[in-house]
């Protein structure tokens, strides 16, 4: 053995330690020039140097009526969608947080629903809700009267129902700031005389107003990348967003428009990493250290309140998430939309055409399954490399990708898809072939949007490791692969695993990126309802959205399992 | 008897399609609506079992743009088109982008319709009328009686942005003397919604959220056969009309399997098939679905494929000006 | 020599935790390194294993040099064993998997890997443990396991950050056997480090007391508490006061100092020059004499087999330290003499 120790230093100088961090440092900048440097500058260049690009372009763009119009709708939709969801989703937080609710963990799921059910699904339930052929408001009695537009199509259409895609984001944040409030402070203060409302007023709201104003901010980012909502309520009711403008130019004109895509690419993508990062310069200049370590968190009885208060937030949740859903399967169920559902009427053949019939959805189904898989994989493997790699010598790069990771999850789907076109449309040098059109732009595309997701939860898991374990497997003669793969994966994976369902629920629901990034083979599930809905179908488009639900149902539960034995933080509806 | 004559010209068809033996994929960009497409598509490959048949729909503008797309990137997808308009194809024409196909046998057809040099050909006619939900409080018969203004409010129309029928109903409108573009500066005025394309029309008047529309003929009255309380208008004015042609583009990697095709549209099984799934067969001797009216009673309105190509661009621009983006 | 250190520094900014430090630990030695936290010795630990990088220096293990700027041989190619203070045990690799790892590390087969570790198990008696998971052990039994997987890695140099400090008091003393045993039985040099003195003086050949990244002395326990070289390691190590003094006569190995008028002690010594100097005095200095000074006791404690007093002698400027077979009260008055004392090396 001592002979080996001193043969060493021969052995390591050279290839054989190149092969260790290097190698996987190399991989990993190679993955962040692929999937962020190149679609984003390449939409920079396009925006800023291209012959039609240019300051002149953005003058010209926002002197553009339309462009200045949906300009305009992207921030007043946001801001007041993040206003409306911070007040609702804080009030929820504070709420289900501080109290002693009962079936808080079922609560927190219900709310999730609202944001794991994807917004153009969203905006189709809750337009055959509210139409006038609404088969609940006619049993109601109060159906508006033939002739007269959904009230979604408008304005306080967009708005609302972005509000309550973002109130879980709110939600989250605040519930996720609960959890470090330490105990003794909410103790100390009702020691020294503070009332439950005074506690509340001059104790927990100024500790969590970081918290508040950051899930305002995400809220903001989120209802901004917005393009389910407002594409299918916003066009009717002539309330256009940037990416809707985008995407309506970009479906309609083809590549000849790629240049005017780059430049408001550029003026939105701009305008979500600004707002991002006030949010955190804000954040940290009001957050004031806690002390104490996290303890179980305060428990305000509601006393006889309790019963009422239980009720109410379960009507609601009902109305909000369930009510929705009934709307759009019964729409599924009736032979042609306007039919009144009855037991006469009712028929599967709709979910027997999407599940059997049409090779597209069967398709589509295939595909978004096969995407949301692989993405959800890679990406845990990135997470865990990227992990592994902050802790040595290459930290500062590996920081960085992760930088350009979250940078790429705040920029608006549609900017990345357009990204992805202006990138890899022109065939690949060398290869002669390009990938768009393939599986792989739309895998690209996925990874680059979702990979924050997934190191979010690897992230907690690296930081609650105790570094002592990297270093015994070092000092037993472990080189990095080795620990890697015997210390490091072991002991992330649940965190990688759930950080990859998270990835998965996203993709198999996002319609953004594909909208624009599809082709003849590559449908996915999105952009199948989207175009289902967008074209008239709207049986169809109720019936595959009805099962893309329920398989989101499932996946939810799955991770619900999956968590069981992850700290706490990881799971966001888990205690 | 036609029956018999029919027949008679299937097991035809079919003979020849065995004979040439056409086998490999094909992939087909098209404008047909799912479930029509997905049951031609099904057809052929019963008839040519040799063919895998993959294909994509979308409204003719944006399934163009795809096309464009993919062409930019040097790799295109499709063998096939069927999309709504002939001005499209008069377009793809004169780029070089389609293939001839000079074998295939037009004799049954009127002269004139077709594509005198066989680059592309009309499967049938899809004419655009009015449709009105069934408890609207006026039945239109004229598009004059879409200018009330009570009508005006609850009236929308597919967008030419999105739809190859709706850009040819308002470039054939348009050149009406008594209606011209003063007709929808009027429809814009007063309140008349342009969006999304056919489905969308049917979806919002069937709904009850529109109680009028223009529409394309075969939507109307094949949901209305459903069901649907919807009911078709051929205007006293007339109609527009296209002829959903189909064409083989030049980059084919499979030209014998896109020759099948298009001649198994045009054959007689093909335009029966038209007709089953309630379209108005561009043949002659195929009788029309029920609920069409014979077709020399339908009166359509004449229509410039040249002047509407060359002033595709300003036609939409200034659509797009009255009814917004 | 097993360890070489020299003039080795390691800086955080401008903080040094470790500062032109240099040592001999000879093969085979039980070296301690005892310090107040935050002295560097964690520091000089990883150094040493090569878990982080040195700024300036060199380090030479049997005689190989490992790391100096421009060079650093990976903690895994330095072949020294290290026992966590955490004990890093692997959570998801049961008993026997933990101590195989190392050994299938340095290339043998999984089969052969856990033979081997089977039997570094038995010599630490934790043989019926070898397919219990780490969190179903005592802290005693993860103490063994860490200690097995660091024979399993035949390493001639042994690192030990604290492994005690975790343990119940009663424990320790049972383990700070079994490490003395394991030291016997690995026959590696082992450099220990702790913030205990009484382990270090029950457990080392040589200690090092370390204040801000340097060593104060190196020496036996016993040299250590009777001759210490500063007052910094006198107040450290042991109990004691040092005070003020005037040396009056010297002799080899010995001197006369006195403490305040009427108070002379007769001191051992080294090199010490007449003139003012610093002398030590521990509780075994003092005792009960009728004929002494007399003092008023200030506080007294219990110190688990004796009382010690600090007692105020009016003419010396602080209180002394002196133990009693019974209790004092405050204000009680004693009389006392002094029997000896060190005086501490002048620089």
């Amino acid at each position: 053995m001592s002979d080996d120790a001193r043969a060493a230093p021969d052995r390591w100088s050279g290839l054989r330690r190149l092969l260790g961090e290097p190698l996987l440092l190399a991989l990993i900048l190679l993955a962040a020039l692929v999937l962020f440097v190149l679609p984003l500058g390449s939409v920079g260049r396009l925006a800023l140097f291209a012959t039609g690009g240019g300051s002149d372009a953005f003058v010209a763009a926002l002197s553009s009526r339309s462009v200045q119009r949906a300009l305009w709708h992207s921030l007043e939709s946001s801001a007041l969608a993040a206003t409306l969801a911070a007040v609702v989703g804080g009030a929820l937080g504070l709420l289900i947080g501080l109290s002693d609710l009962r079936g808080r963990v079922a609560l927190s799921f219900a709310i999730l629903m609202l944001i794991m059910i994807p917004p153009h699904v969203t905006a189709i339930a809750w337009m055959q809700m509210l139409g006038p052929s609404s088969v609940l408001l006619q049993a109601l009695g109060m159906a508006p009267a033939p002739g007269t537009t959904n009230p979604l199509y408008s304005r306080e259409g967009v708005i609302g129902l972005l509000a309550l895609q973002q109130v879980p984001i709110v939600y989250l944040t605040m519930r996720a700031a609960l959890r470090t409030l330490p105990r003794d402070l909410a103790e100390a203060a009702r020691v020294n005389g503070a009332g439950p409302g005074r506690l509340l007023i001059r104790v927990i709201l100024p500790l969590m107003a970081p918290a508040m104003l950051a899930g305002f901010a995400l809220a903001f980012v989120s209802a901004l990348g917005n393009f389910g909502v407002p594409a299918l309520l916003g066009i009717p009711g002539r309330y256009v967003t940037l990416p809707v403008l985008m995407w309506q130019r970009l479906a309609s004109s083809g590549p000849s428009v790629l240049v005017d895509m780059a430049v408001l690419a550029v003026l939105i993508g701009v305008l979500a990493v600004v707002a991002v990062s006030a949010q955190m310069r804000l954040t940290r200049a009001w957050s004031v250290a806690l002390i104490g370590p996290p303890q179980q968190p305060l428990r305000l009885t509601l006393g006889r309140a309790r019963r009422f208060v239980e009720v109410g937030l379960w009507a609601v949740l009902a109305l909000v998430v369930l009510a929705p859903m009934l709307a759009m399967l019964a729409t599924a169920l009736v032979p042609t939309y306007g039919v009144r559902l009855s037991l006469q009427t009712a028929t599967l053949d709709h979910f027997r055409e999407v599940i059997f019939n049409q090779v597209v959805t069967v398709r589509a189904f295939a595909n978004s399954a096969g995407l949301s898989i692989v993405a959800g994989a890679v990406v845990a493997g990135l997470a865990l490399a990227l992990g592994a790699l902050q802790r040595g010598p290459f930290g500062g790069s590996a920081r960085a990708v992760t930088t350009l990771a979250e940078i790429a999850y705040a920029v608006p789907g549609l900017v990345i898809s357009v990204a992805f076109i202006i990138a890899f449309l022109k065939p690949l040098p060398g290869l002669g072939v390009s990938i768009y059109g393939t599986h792989w732009i739309i895998l690209g595309a996925y990874l680059a949007a979702f990979l924050a997701l997934g190191l979010k939860p690897v992230g907690v898991a690296y930081a609650a490791l105790d570094p002592a374990l990297e270093d015994a497997a070092r000092v037993s003669g472990a080189a990095f692969w080795r620990r890697l793969w015997r210390i490091d994966a072991p002991l992330i994976a649940p965190a990688a695993a759930s950080g990859a369902v998270l990835v998965m629920l996203t993709a198999w629901n996002e319609v953004t990126l594909s909208s624009i990034l599809w082709a003849r083979g590559t449908e996915t599930l999105g952009t199948v309802i989207f175009n289902y809905e967008d074209g008239g179908y709207s049986t169809l488009a109720s019936a595959m959205s009805i099962v893309s639900v329920l398989a989101t149902l499932a996946l939810m539960v799955l991770l619900h399992r999956v968590g069981r034995n992850l700290p706490p933080g990881i799971i966001p509806w888990r205690d | 008897m036609r029956r018999m004559i029919l027949s008679t010209l299937a097991a035809l068809t079919l003979s020849t399609a065995a004979l040439a033996d056409v086998t490999g994929n094909l992939v087909l960009y098209t404008s047909q609506p799912n479930e029509d497409a997905q049951k031609t598509v099904d057809a052929f490959m019963a008839a040519n079992p040799g063919v895998t048949v993959e294909w994509v729909r979308d409204g003719t503008p944006k399934i163009m743009a795809k096309f464009r797309a993919e062409l930019e990137a040097g790799a295109p997808q499709a063998d096939v088109l069927l999309i709504a308009d002939s001005v499209t194809m008069e377009g793809l024409k004169a780029e070089g982008l389609l293939m001839a196909h000079p074998d295939a046998d037009i004799s049954a057809y009127e002269p004139g319709i077709m594509d005198a040099d066989k680059s592309w050909f009309a499967t049938k006619l899809i004419t655009t009328g009015i449709v009105y939900n069934t408890s609207a409080p006026v039945q239109p018969a004229s598009y004059a009686d879409l200018t009330a203004a009570d009508v005006t409010a609850a009236f929308m129309m597919p967008s030419p942005l999105a739809s190859g029928a709706a850009t040819i109903h308002m470039v054939a409108l348009t050149d009406v003397p008594e209606l011209g573009w003063g007709f929808y500066e009027t429809l814009a005025k007063q309140g008349a919604v342009a969006d999304g394309g056919n489905g969308g029309v049917l979806k919002a008047v069937a709904g009850g959220e529109k109680l009028y529309g223009f529409l394309v003929d075969f939507l109307a009255i094949r949901e209305a056969a459903k069901g649907a309380p919807v009911k078709f208008v051929f205007p006293t004015e007339g109609v527009s009309a296209v002829s959903e042609p189909v064409a083989i583009l030049a980059d084919t990697k499979n030209p014998d399997a896109a020759k099948a095709f298009v001649d198994f549209l045009i054959s007689a099984p093909g335009q029966q098939l038209t007709a089953d799934m309630g379209y108005l067969p561009a043949h002659p001797a195929i009788a029309p679905p029920e609920g069409f009216p014979a077709r020399d009673t339908i009166k359509i309105l004449p229509f410039d494929p040249a002047k509407a190509l060359t002033d595709e661009a300003a036609n939409k621009a200034r659509f797009t000006e009255m009814f917004g983006g | 020599m097993s360890i070489t250190l020299l003039n080795l520094s390691r800086r955080y900014g401008p903080a040094r935790a470790v500062d032109t430090l240099s040592a001999n630990i000879p093969t085979g030695c039980f070296f301690t390194v005892l310090g107040p936290s935050g002295c560097g010795k964690s520091t000089l630990l990883r150094l040493i294993a090569g878990l982080e990088p040195l700024d300036d220096g060199a380090i030479a293990l049997e005689g190989r040099t490992v790391a100096r700027p421009g060079l650093h041989v990976p903690p895994e190619a330095r072949g020294v064993g290290v026992v966590f203070q955490s004990y890093a045990l692997w959570p998801h690799m049961d008993v026997l998997s933990n101590v195989a790892f190392p050994i299938e590390a340095a290339g043998a087969r999984r089969p052969a890997a856990r033979t081997e570790a089977a039997r570094h198990l038995q010599s630490v008696a934790l043989s019926g443990f070898a397919d219990r998971m780490p969190s179903q052990l005592s802290g005693g039994q993860r103490q063994r396991v860490a200690l097995a997987r660091c024979l399993a890695a035949r390493a001639r140099i042994v690192l030990m950050d604290e492994p005690l400090a975790n343990l119940d008091p009663h424990l320790r003393i049972a383990m700070e056997e079994e490490m003395a045993a394991f030291h016997a039985r690995a026959e590696a040099t082992t450099l220990f480090i702790t913030h205990d003195q009484r382990e270090a003086m029950a457990l080392s050949d040589l200690v090092a007391v370390m204040r801000s990244g340097r060593f104060e002395q190196i020496a036996s326990p016993q040299e250590l508490h009777d001759r210490p070289a500063n007052a910094f390691v006198a107040g450290f190590i042991g109990r004691g006061v040092v005070l003020q003094a005037e040396v009056m006569v010297t002799a080899p190995g010995r001197a006369v100092l006195r403490l305040s008028p009427g108070l002379q002690v007769d001191a051992r010594a080294e090199s010490a020059k007449p003139g003012p100097a610093q002398v030590l005095l521990r509780p075994s200095d003092l005792r009960l004499d009728a004929s002494g000074v007399s003092g008023r006791v200030l506080t007294c404690a219990y110190r688990g087999d004796h009382w010690e007093a600090r007692v105020q002698v009016d003419t010396v400027a602080q209180p002394l330290l002196l133990s009693l077979w019974q209790r004092a009260a405050p204000g009680d008055v004693l009389t006392l003499a002094v029997s000896g004392g060190w005086v501490l090396p002048q620089d």
